[in-house]
Parts: structure tokens; sequence; C-alpha cells
């Protein structure tokens, strides 16, 4: 009797507990991950406002007695920091807001028309997000130092005994022209992106305006475009990350107007070249500096996204 | 008569459809089809390059035979970078799971966590973090050492001697902390597609599974778990190559240190070799899962 009794009692104090117990246990969950996430962003930061005899002080933890700007100095120096952010501006940003418009074009058209070879065209786009990029940048880039669009141009040069094929590499043509055809950076998983958006949308609208007579171009640019800011705001966001991070294609196609990320990757180096060798402790610190620097303008841009990015991506119903 | 003139609007409808994909087509011949068949040519020749021309003379297997006999790091760089695959790639998963279940549900600062969690998004470019994971460091004595910020986040020493273990345990507490740490720095983009997944899931699916009478837990894993089946092959997928072709893996930087010397013949065959025999691996992985596991859900 006592026994049952205790039991329905436990019973009911567990179904009471159980959700604290559980919000507990996410709280935790979720400031072990934080803590894991911002601890790097916080040293990188205070490091690179320490001097180096404040870095290797134990007594001095986070907040340095002095902040110095000096590590920012030798970084900007070494990584040729203006030019870095004008070629990753001018290179990258620019490759990301052609490619996010383009995707939305072909992902448009498979999303929501049937033709020859559609089946294909899917396979294709599948395996465009299953080749690693690596496979085929050795063939662009060796392309791109002599363009020519499967002959033609050498054959012409041929005809007329004059060289036609330019040398594109190092400039932004090379970022631009794979993006203007929906194929640059990891295009094949935004533009599954947007299929998946466009599949969503209902479909009645884009009918009537059929109907109606406006031709698909047009109900594309009025109708769908408006109403799919969600699924544009998540590709924009993510192509614009994915290319200010973009190191292995920069890095191939440049060899003089290097992006940020690339001056990142070889910063010890080019510390070294100014005379600052690794296993000093300026050296970290300078890198750790130009890694703040390489991080900051991302993260103001995402900061002003943020809330916009985090609805869009409950709404854009990617559901495979 | 009238079914043919339907036919003529479904013709016009698929030259519409047919436009908005041109491009698409002409970029996948010339930026991905072309270059795809070049590298697979380069795989067996080796390239020269003279003022206005590229020479590609056909050299057969030599360059494979290189890559597998010869180079004395590949072997172990391969079964290095698999490892790190087999521990890594159900980490990431489980964890981006987690992380997106817990992150649509409806509790205070959602939104905070939400930004924290995206923010691996937003700097997970391979070049920060590796130099957050592993930089050139230097200690108290001047000398070069390879220390990480992650040995500093947990002072793993000292909990140790409050715990009474001998230290020498440390190392391996520190590959396991490492190894946290680079599971949930590449579980942003996953994290994302999950969470998207979720939120399309219909609400409609958790009413019934309430009004049956399921657990959580059943809940789980008959109603969010199978909805989740495609998305899953997508998130899959997306992180095998994301493993395997980041900065940290060395097969893929050493074949770049390769290719940055102009040796394109010999890298583009060790890449060639890495990722196939990733893709057999792959498939002997999927094709029982698929057959076993994730048919039982349908």
């Amino acid at each position: 009797m006592i026994d049952s009794f205790n039991k329905k009692r436990l019973n009911q104090i567990s179904k009471k507990t159980r959700p604290v117990l559980y919000s507990i246990f996410r709280l935790v969950i979720l400031l072990a991950i934080s803590y894991i996430i911002i601890y790097p962003l916080l040293y990188m930061i205070s490091s690179s406002l320490k001097t180096s005899s404040a870095f290797q002080d134990p007594s001095v933890l986070w907040i340095p007695k002095v902040f110095t700007t000096e590590n920012f100095k030798i970084a900007i120096e070494a990584m040729d920091f203006k030019n870095a952010i004008i070629s990753t501006l001018i290179f990258e940003m620019v490759s990301a807001l052609i490619e996010t418009a383009t995707c939305a074009i072909t992902a448009y058209g498979l999303a929501r028309f049937n033709f020859p070879g559609k089946k294909l065209l899917t396979v294709m786009l599948i395996l465009l997000i299953m080749v690693p990029s690596q496979m085929i940048i050795i063939p662009m880039t060796i392309n791109f130092s002599q363009l020519d669009f499967l002959g033609v141009l050498k054959l012409m040069g041929g005809l007329f005994g004059k060289e036609l094929r330019p040398n594109i590499l190092d400039t932004a043509l090379c970022f631009y022209l794979p993006s203007l055809f929906s194929v640059g950076l990891r295009s094949g998983i935004l533009i599954f992106i947007y299929h998946q958006f466009f599949r969503g949308l209902p479909k009645e609208l884009e009918e009537a305006a059929w109907i109606d007579g406006s031709a698909p171009p047009r109900t594309f640019i009025q109708i769908a475009l408006p109403s799919s800011s969600v699924a544009i705001i998540t590709v924009l966001v993510l192509s614009c990350v994915w290319h200010w991070n973009d190191y292995y294609l920069a890095v191939m196609y440049t060899s003089e107007n290097f992006p940020l990320a690339v001056s990142l990757a070889s910063l010890p180096q080019r510390l070294s070249l100014i005379g600052i060798w690794p296993g000093d402790i300026r050296n970290t610190l300078g890198v750790m500096a130009g890694c703040v620097m390489f991080v900051v303008p991302i993260l103001i841009v995402y900061l002003f996204l943020q809330r916009k990015f985090i609805k869009s991506i409950d709404r854009v119903g990617i559901t495979g | 008569m009238k079914k043919k003139k339907h036919a003529g609007v479904e013709r016009l409808k698929s030259r519409y459809g047919l436009m908005f994909v041109t491009p698409f087509i002409i970029g996948l011949i010339l930026f991905f089809v072309f270059p795809l068949i070049s590298s697979v040519q380069y795989m067996f020749s080796r390239i020269r390059f003279e003022p206005g021309n590229t020479v590609i003379t056909w050299t057969g297997l030599k360059n494979i035979k290189y890559v597998l006999f010869e180079d004395p790091h590949f072997i172990n760089n391969v079964v290095k970078g698999f490892s790190t695959f087999a521990y890594s790639f159900p980490l990431i998963l489980v964890v981006s799971l987690v992380m997106a279940i817990i992150l649509v549900q409806d509790f205070k600062g959602r939104v905070l966590f939400r930004g924290i969690s995206f923010m691996t998004v937003i700097i997970a470019s391979g070049v920060v973090i590796e130099y957050v994971l592993k930089y050139q460091g230097a200690d108290i004595t001047g000398a070069g050492v390879e220390t990480s910020i992650m040995e500093d986040m947990i002072d793993v020493e000292s909990i140790l001697t409050v715990l009474g273990l001998p230290t020498q345990i440390s190392k391996y507490f520190q590959v396991v902390l490492s190894s946290i740490m680079t599971v949930i720095w590449n579980s942003g983009i996953q994290t994302l597609l999950f969470i998207s997944g979720l939120q399309a899931i219909p609400d409609q699916m958790y009413e019934v599974s309430k009004v049956e009478g399921a657990t959580k837990w059943e809940e789980f894993w008959f109603v969010t778990f199978p909805m989740l089946s495609k998305i899953l092959v997508l998130v899959s997928a997306f992180t095998v190559v994301e493993l395997f072709t980041s900065k940290t893996d060395r097969v893929v930087s050493s074949a770049y240190t390769m290719m940055q010397s102009q040796n394109y013949h010999e890298s583009t065959a060790m890449l060639w070799v890495y990722f196939l025999i990733l893709g057999i691996v792959i498939a002997l992985i999927y094709i029982p899962f698929n057959k076993y596991c994730l048919k039982r859900w349908e």
C-alpha cells in the first residue's frame, strides 16, 4: 500500500522535474558548446592585444595591463592588408553576389519546368556537390592561363596567326566566369538550397501569371523572386562566407593580388620575411592579430544580418 | 485537337525551362566536365609548360606508381585521413543533430545560442581553424613548439593531479579534446541544414504521435528520424567531402604543396587515387547502411 503510494508520488515528482532536468541538461550542453566556440575567439582577441612579455607572464590572464597595437601593425605590414582586402572584395565578394543571382536562375529552371535531359542534369548537380573542387582545380588553372573555350580560340588564332588566348589568371575574371555560369565555389549546394525552396513555393500564383500572358522570365523576376527573400538571404550569407574563407581556389588563381585568406595562410612565413621568425613570440601574436582582422569584417556583416539569417534558416525548408 | 494544343503549351514551357538552365549546362561542360576529363588525362601523363603552350606527354601508369610505391608519406597520410574520418564523421552527425534539435526548441536565450552556434559557419575556414587548433607557438625557453589554443583552454594537467591520475594520460586527453573541438567547429553547416530540415517536418506528425501516446524517444525514432533520412544523406555527403578536403587533411595539403611547385601530374594522380579509395570506402559503407538501416523506416 505504502509502496504503491510512494511509486505514485515518485511518478508525479518525476513528471514535474523531468522538464526542469531536461532544461538544465540542455543549458549545460549549450554552455559547453558555446564555451568551445567563443574561447578561441576571445583568446585571439586577447593575445593580439598583448605585448610579448605580457603573453608569457602567467599573472596576466585575459586583459593585459598595457594594450598594444604593435601586433596589428606588423600583421598589416606582413599581410599587405590594404591590397589583400581590396582583392578579397573585388574578386571574392562580387563573385559571391554573381553566384547568388545565377544559382537562383538555374534552380528555378530545375524546380519549375520539365524538359528533356532534366534527369541527367540532376545527376550532374549531385556530382557537382560531391566532387571536390581540388579534382578540377589544376585543369581549371591551366585553362585559365590560356583561356580557351573548347579549342575555338586556338583554332581562330591558328587561322589568323596570332595568339588569341588571354591569360586571365590573377584577374577577377577567373572568379567571375564560373560564378556567371553558376558552377562557382560550392554552387551545387547553393542551387540545391534554392531548388528546395522553389519546390515548396505554391505554384498557383505563377500559373495565374502564365495564364495572364506573362512569360516565365518575367514571372520569375516579378513573382518568384520577391517571395523568396528567405532563400536569397540564406544563399547570400553562405556564398559570401564561403567566398571570404576560400583558400583553395584563390591560392591557385592568384599570383600577386592575393585575397585575405591566402595572405593569412602564409602569414608565419610572411612575418619571417620582415625578420620575425616562427618561434618568436611576436610571430605568434602577429598571427593572432591577423586572424582577428580576418574574422572581424565578416563577423560584423553577420551581426547585422544575423536575425534575418536565423529566421531564414527556419523557413527555407530543405527536405532532401 | 485539345490534346495537341496542350502538348504545344508543354513544349513551350519546356523550352523556357531549358532557357533557364542553359547557362548552367554551358558552365557544367566548360568548368566541370571538361576539366574533370582533362584531370584524368593528367593522371597518366606529364605536363610541361612552354611559352604559349602546354605540352602533355603520355607516360602511362608512372604517376600512379610514384604515388603508391615511391612517395614515402602517401600511405601514412591516407591512413591518418581515414582514422580522422572514422571518429569525426559519426561525431559530427550526432553533434549537429543534437544541436539542431535543441536549437529548434523554444527557450529563453535561443536567439543568443543560435547566433553563437552559427558563428562556426561564419568563421569555419580552414585557415583560421588551423591556427586555432595548432599554431607554431613558443614556450618560455624560446624553442618553437606546436601548441594549440585548446591546450590553454582546459588545463588538463591540473585536472589530472586533482583526480590523482598520472600526467602521462594528459596526452590522450589532449587528443580527445582537440578532436571534440574539431568536431564542433566543423559541424556548423550540418546543424544549419538539420535545423532547416526539422522545421520542414509538418506539425501534424507530432500531434498524431502525441495522440497515439508516443514517448519523446519513440517520437524521435519514428517521426523525426525517418523524416530526416533524406537530409541525413545530404548532410553525410557534405560532411564526407568537407572532411576529406579540409586544409587539415594531409593528403590534400601535400598535393597542394606539390601543385604550387608546378608538379601537376603527380599531385593530380595523388588526389585521384585518394578520392577513388575514398569513393570505394564510402560505397562499401553506404550500400549496406542503405539496405539495412534506412529501408527499415520506409
